[in-house]
């Protein structure tokens, strides 16, 4: 199976699948498709290879599809979480330094 | 003389009206408000990967001899879900602890339940879904260690509350 076609396939179908519901948010449903099918390429790759020889079985194969679509679910909240964590210090910082620069003024 | 000093110091009031103003404003910034990193919330996460790591390992044998340790780390998890719940400014490592707890995803209890439904799982499908969960449950543990853990972040956390 071509691997380059079959994300090629899956890009459009999600695309048209989720811009029917997301309509809106065409741009971020757009990168959060292609961060899916970029971070899956590799795994899709195999999950691919095994469905063909049997090892995997077509319900094995959709449910490590839809557990790779809720690991990106959590991807997200992770980068999110992560960047909160970073806003959070530079406002911490700046707090500090204005507090030090306030108390060294007036002492 | 008293002229002067009056203005000098009516100058430095106006500063810092101004300081305590933008402090007060930075400072109200609820939604970059996180919790402090947890040593219980960590050393849990890393003790239900490693439970659930070593039970998805029996999935190729039949549900039904491993069906009370299943419950019991379910119920590990309910609980673990139930402590990020009521943690203040958590919502990130809530919303990640339920969606490996929720049974109708695809990651921890969901692979569980499939065990569960059909009794007996393939060794090669148990082996990919183990990769699966451990990355999801890496996620965890990497995002509570990036976690603020000094008491000078407690302190101006104190100090964004207030």
């Amino acid at each position: 199976m071509d691997i380059e076609a079959l994300l090629k396939l899956l890009k459009e179908e999600l695309l048209k699948v989720l811009g029917e519901s997301y309509g809106d948010f065409k741009t971020e449903t757009k990168k959060d498709v292609e961060a899916f099918l970029t971070l899956s390429k590799v795994k899709l790759e195999r999950w691919t290879g095994l469905l063909q020889s049997g090892d995997l079985t077509p319900e094995d194969y959709e449910w490590l599809l839809k557990s790779q679509k809720d690991l990106l679910v959590l991807n997200a909240l992770y980068q999110a979480g992560v960047s909160k964590l970073k806003l959070g210090h530079l406002k911490n910082k700046i707090i500090k330094t204005i507090m030090n620069t306030v108390i060294a003024s007036i002492v | 003389m008293i002229l002067k000093t009056s203005i000098t110091w009516s100058k430095i009031l106006r500063k810092s009206l101004f300081v305590m103003a933008f402090v007060l404003t930075l400072s109200s910034c609820q939604s970059l408000k996180t919790a402090i990193f947890d040593q219980y919330s960590y050393q849990q996460a890393i003790s239900i990967k490693v439970e659930s790591l070593n039970l998805m390992d029996d999935a190729t044998q039949s549900y039904d001899s491993f069906e009370t340790e299943v419950e019991g780390l379910m119920l590990e998890l309910q609980k673990m879900v139930e402590y990020e719940k009521n943690k203040p400014d958590n919502q990130v490592s809530y919303a990640m602890w339920n969606v490996l707890a929720n049974a109708d995803k695809n990651l921890l209890a969901g692979f569980f339940k499939r065990w569960k439904e059909d009794g007996q799982l393939s060794k090669v499908f148990k082996d990919e879904a183990k990769l699966q969960i451990s990355e999801a449950l890496d996620l965890i543990i990497k995002y509570e260690a990036q976690k603020n853990k000094t008491n000078e972040t407690n302190i101006l956390n104190f100090l964004g509350t207030n």
